[in-house]
């Protein structure tokens, strides 16, 4: 059942993908002015556009570059960035793990604090502290994260506490992970903006749970509250906040942009936005494939997620 | 040349960061009010006694990408022209009163009618790979630099030059094909490097007070110094290492948070609460930059030179040189090289508004005219520019609409709007007319082709005598003033910032950030 769906599932995405892959590499193409103009500047004479031109084959017609970078890719070769000569692999693959690090430490942290936050907040229902995390969250929930990062960064960087660095800087051959230190504060960021949705679906879910009659049925039958909560009504909530969690991981591989970009962090959204600004299609369309492949995975996985722990669907019929 | 402010400006409005960066000064304000003194906020001394030697400067910019070169002769971002003035050095250079000096060179000298130019070459220059430097290897240079299949960005600058010859080891001999008696300026031009015959981009080698050690681009770049360096003074620092930010917050942050030593290039609006702060120093520098409105003679409205007069009169040049660059700056007068010996002292154009209005009545726009702005951020300022000139022209009846774009958009059609903007940084008169404002220029901004002028410029490319040549340039200088197509309403100065324990820091009027990147005077001293 579960094997059947993975496998249905990972066809439409090999589709997606192909369909995103082209829709990017000719809108990138859309966009005003061309990658010789770009890296040239002002000093871009005409002899020294034509010499950049003929050095990167870009008079050569779209679909034919196209066609050549699919055919690329069957055997793991993505093309050749236009900015810097260099293979794409090699110059994303570093910013893969830097911000997979940076994606995957919010999600480690906010994920269980977002599900004990909610938990919390629904058994505390109506009360001092269920208003507290409910405000809390609300608000943190509507400030950009932007303006969060300038806040840390302000508290505890630059102007009140000047104990944590405010930006990202690894000598050239290290790894980001090997400064602990400088991820602080761009994986709070990320953290305190996730961790309010995750919250705030828990404490719905859960409530909604809690009156549900079969939670009535236990408790009437004298089963121990702590075992009413942990055995009947969690896993039942789960399973939407899944969804809730996915969207926001699938949020995080692209609104890690603006986190990145303020923390001068090196990872992928730094990368896009370097290719962008020279229009690399090639490096533009690679980042942008990882970043759909990200929101397909997750997805997926709380898709899963929703079945495990939905009976009805676990048992055969279902969707 | 074409430093990139390539993000922070076209994401955030700079009145923003300016409120921003406010706001974060304004905290840390209150906070030293408040409790007095948390560690290294009290008053720092300042530097005294002989450079120390010693110690890793760290530098950071907004700037780069991707594209980064570690090869001076195609510098295009300011971490390129800071690597090739590191790495690298020219025959010739301006020093920090902009007064042309030699440098690889003892001399440059032409000949009565400015077609052979004769360099004579220090005899005790050593690449960083202890190799000595030869005519051959400068011969090369120049032929890279000019190569017709791959020019670089001095190409444009020496049009003139035909051949390059070595006459001995240490005399190169230049022949132009077309007489330029400012040849000895264009050498001095950061990205003329002086590499070996065999340069390799691989291992790239040069003269310069510090050598590659790693680069990373679009992230780091870390030099060493160089052993061989020929200089007499320098270099201090062990190491540079020169940071690229895409932002500006990010880069003042780093500033604050001792993350970096010292940054290019800080807006205007935020030098006086970053020099407010005891542990920091800004360097304001009066540099001959300028960001012009540019607007084209050859296509309506602007090839009536009543309305290219009335666009300038319509401006007011002191508000913009304050809402612009915070005061720090000067009006300008429509002409540029403001160090050029020959630089004119015509009467200084004003608002006038009343006069504006009868020039466009008389042009056969009395109910006013609209036009489109083309404006993207190609340099701190440019965008604030163009909105404070909107709301002015707008009292002489005339409706700027703004066309705001992006980098690479505004590259794309760069050359081609009919009223836009620009910037350049210091020059001389005939290097920048040769660059921007001649019929052959590359970068002929106004499509400017008006043959008295050329004619004139023509006659002072091939003058060596200096009395003469001032004369010639004055009254081309006459011509640019009473109707060309720029409005020049000022010059800008350049400010960085660092934190009090660097030394070695001198205001350079070249328009280059962090004294003209001559860190090679630059040291580190005790933290006080």
């Amino acid at each position: 059942m579960i094997v059947r769906l993975i496998a249905k599932r990972l066809g439409v995405s090999i589709i997606i993908l192909f369909v995103v892959s082209m829709l990017i590499f000719f809108a990138t193409l859309l966009l005003p002015g061309d990658p010789a103009q770009a890296i040239l500047g002002q000093q871009a004479t005409p002899e020294r556009i034509a010499a950049i031109h003929e050095q990167m084959n870009l008079d050569d017609p779209a679909w034919q570059r196209y066609l050549l970078w699919l055919a690329g890719i069957f055997h793991g070769d993505f093309g050749v960035s236009v900015a810097t000569s260099q293979p794409v692999s090699a110059l994303i693959g570093e910013r893969v793990g830097a911000s997979l690090v940076l994606m995957i430490s919010a999600a480690v942290i906010s994920i269980p604090a977002g599900i004990l936050i909610g938990i919390f907040s629904a058994l505390h229902r109506g009360r001092p502290a269920d208003s507290a995390v409910t405000g809390i969250s609300l608000v943190l929930a509507a400030l950009p994260e932007f303006v969060i990062g300038i806040a840390l960064v302000t508290l505890f960087s630059t102007s009140v506490f000047r104990v944590l660095p405010a930006v990202t800087m690894q000598p050239p051959g290290t790894r980001v992970w090997d400064f602990p230190a400088q991820l602080i504060l761009p994986v709070a960021v990320l953290v305190l903006v996730v961790t309010p949705y995750i919250a705030r679906m828990m404490r719905a879910t859960m409530l909604e749970v809690l009156d549900s009659g079969y939670v009535e049925m236990a408790r009437l039958k004298g089963v121990p509250e702590r075992r009413v909560i942990l055995r009947h009504a969690l896993p039942h909530a789960i399973g939407p906040v899944a969804q809730v969690i996915a969207i926001q991981l699938a949020w995080m591989a692209g609104g890690v942009v603006v986190v990145e970009f303020l923390f001068r962090y090196p990872g992928l959204g730094q990368a896009l936005i370097d290719a962008v600004n020279y229009r690399d299609v090639m490096v533009v369309v690679a980042i942008t494939m990882i970043i759909a492949v990200v929101y397909i995975v997750v997805n997926l996985l709380a898709d899963i997620v929703g079945i495990l722990t939905n009976p009805k669907l676990r048992t055969g019929g279902g969707k | 040349m074409g430093s990139a402010t390539r993000l922070s400006d076209s994401k955030w409005t700079p009145t923003r960061r300016a409120f921003l960066g406010g706001a974060t000064m304004t905290g840390l304000g209150a906070l030293l009010a408040a409790c007095g003194g948390t560690p290294g906020t009290g008053p720092a001394s300042e530097l005294t006694g002989p450079p120390q030697k010693g110690g890793t400067l760290r530098v950071g910019f907004v700037g780069g990408g991707a594209a980064d070169t570690l090869d001076g002769a195609v510098a295009t971002n300011i971490g390129d022209v800071a690597r090739a003035i590191l790495m690298y050095n020219t025959l010739m250079y301006h020093d920090d009163d902009y007064e042309l000096r030699p440098m690889l060179a003892t001399s440059v000298t032409s000949n009565a009618d400015a077609t052979v130019w004769t360099a004579s070459l220090r005899a005790d220059i050593k690449f960083c790979d202890g190799r000595p430097m030869t005519a051959d290897d400068v011969v090369a240079s120049i032929e890279r630099i000019i190569d017709p299949d791959d020019p670089k960005n001095g190409g444009a600058g020496l049009a003139s030059v035909d051949t390059v010859i070595a006459i001995d080891e240490h005399t190169v001999e230049f022949h132009l094909a077309t007489p330029d008696s400012a040849l000895d300026d264009v050498l001095s031009n950061y990205d003329i490097t002086i590499v070996p015959a065999d340069f390799d981009i691989e291992n790239p080698v040069g003269t310069g007070p510090f050598m590659l050690d790693r680069f990373v681009a679009a992230q780091m770049t870390v030099l060493q110094a160089n052993p061989y360096y020929w200089g007499d003074e320098g270099p201090y620092l062990d190491s540079v290492e020169l940071l690229n930010f895409n932002d500006t917050d990010a880069l003042i942050n780093a500033l604050l948070s001792t993350q970096v030593d010292v940054v290019a290039q800080i807006p205007a609006a935020l030098s006086e609460v970053i020099a407010a702060d005891q542990r920091m120093r800004v360097l304001d520098s009066e540099t001959g930059m300028w960001l012009p409105f540019t607007m084209r003679t050859d296509v309506a409205p602007f090839d009536d030179e009543r309305v290219r007069q009335a666009f300038r009169l319509a401006i007011d040049r002191d508000q913009m040189v304050n809402q612009v660059f915070s005061g720090h700056g000067r009006v300008a007068n429509d002409m540029f090289g403001p160090y050029d010996p020959a630089y004119p002292d015509f009467p200084q154009r004003t608002q006038d508004i009343a006069e504006a209005k009868r020039l466009l009545a008389e042009a056969g726009y009395p109910d006013g005219l609209e036009v489109e702005l083309v404006t993207a951020p190609i340099q701190a300022g440019v965008v604030e520019a163009a909105q404070v000139y909107a709301e002015q022209a707008a009292q002489a009846g005339i409706t700027v609409t703004i066309n705001r774009m992006d980098l690479t958009t505004y590259w794309g059609g760069y050359l081609e709007y009919p009223f836009s903007q620009s910037f350049w940084y210091t020059r001389n008169f005939l290097p920048q007319a040769n660059n921007g404002t001649m019929p052959d220029s590359p970068f002929n901004e106004t499509h400017w082709t008006d043959e008295e002028f050329a004619n004139l410029v023509g006659q002072a490319r091939s003058e060596t005598d200096q009395a003469a040549r001032v004369q010639l340039i004055e009254q081309a200088q006459q011509i640019l003033y009473e109707r060309g197509g720029l409005i020049i309403w000022g010059f800008g100065d350049q400010l960085d910032a660092y934190q009090s324990y660097v030394g070695g820091f001198v205001p350079n009027k070249t328009g280059l950030p962090l004294s003209g990147f001559q860190l090679h005077r630059v040291w580190i001293g005790d933290i006080s």
